[in-house]
């Protein structure tokens, strides 16, 4: 069986990454912190009350915020592992 | 088989090859991942980089085929091992048809162990500089062998035919041509476009990207056989 590898969730690190993803999508940069701001507010009141949460069921989150504000983000967010 | 007939087979082989799509995506992860992380102008650099890496491993298979076909079958490959080259691009057609890309919507991820995917994605993230990003275009090229064998045997076959003059050109062609979609790419990016753009293209465009890799193998291996048999 496969071992199951747990991390924990860095607001810090979700709001790192969306400011790479919206820099190379060349999004201005004050509208991408924006964007990061409010999706890592978002998130972190998401997972507030929960214990432990998939990878998948985050990134879905994650994109369904996205999705709202810049949908061009949300599709480099939900198919970057699915390019190759 | 004429000059003609063999630059015809170099420029089919090498649009087939073009036709592939590990280069294309793997050019388009480390677009989009360095982007995020360095300057305009060192991106540039790495996406160069990568794609002289996957010319180089290109231009090298492809002259060391020359060079078994030389030695090995006299230069010229004997009607049997001509025939089975030619199965197997027929076969290579039927697996761009079919197999090529994983099932699924919304994803253009191909038929690659997902060891080797994942290998290729971390290390695209991970690229930093210019020697990486030349040995992941190597990488990524080099993962496509199982497709790719058989067009190198036949485009191995057909510029051993040219006159020994035109024979580094045959080869060179055969890889600038191979290199062309990701070269596209590279002006596409510069000029404004995303990574993510490109991927939607690709994403929108996976069907018709199936049926034209699937029937540049299927022609190439037609026209080589139709010449073959009208010798």
């Amino acid at each position: 069986m496969r071992k199951k590898i747990t991390y924990e969730y860095s607001s810090a690190g979700l709001r790192k990454n969306i400011l790479m993803n919206a820099k190379s999508l060349r999004l201005p940069e004050a509208w991408a912190k924006q964007i990061a701001d409010r999706v890592v507010k978002n998130i972190d009141k998401w997972i507030a009350d929960k214990e432990l949460i998939t990878e998948d069921d985050l990134r879905k989150q994650i994109v369904k915020e996205l999705k709202v504000l810049e949908p061009n983000l949300a599709f480099a967010y939900r198919n970057h592992d699915k390019i190759i | 088989m004429s000059d003609i007939v063999c630059v015809a087979t170099i420029l089919l082989a090498g649009l087939a090859q073009a036709s592939l799509q590990l280069g294309l995506g793997g050019l388009i992860l480390l677009y989009h991942n360095s982007l995020g992380r360095h300057r305009r102008r060192r991106t540039s650099y790495l996406a160069r980089n990568y794609i002289l890496g996957t010319g180089a491993i290109t231009f090298l298979v492809v002259a060391a085929f020359c060079f078994l076909i030389g030695n090995f079958f006299n230069g010229a490959l004997t009607t049997e091992w001509l025939v089975i080259a030619l199965g197997a691009l027929g076969a290579c057609a039927i697996v761009m048809w079919l197999l090529y890309y994983r099932r699924g919507k919304g994803s253009t991820e191909l038929w690659l162990p997902k060891s080797i995917t994942r290998f290729i994605r971390k290390k695209a993230r991970q690229t930093n500089d210019g020697v990486e990003a030349f040995s992941l275009g190597l990488l990524s090229s080099f993962a496509e062998m199982p497709i790719s064998i058989a067009l190198f045997f036949v485009v191995a076959n057909a510029i051993l035919n040219l006159s020994s003059a035109w024979q580094v050109l045959g080869v060179v062609a055969y890889t600038l041509i191979s290199i062309i979609p990701m070269v596209i790419l590279q002006f596409r990016i510069q000029a404004g476009r995303t990574a993510v753009e490109a991927q939607q293209w690709r994403l929108k465009n996976k069907a018709f990207l199936k049926i034209i890799s699937g029937s540049s193998f299927l022609t190439l291996a037609l026209f080589v056989a139709a010449f073959w048999i009208m010798k």
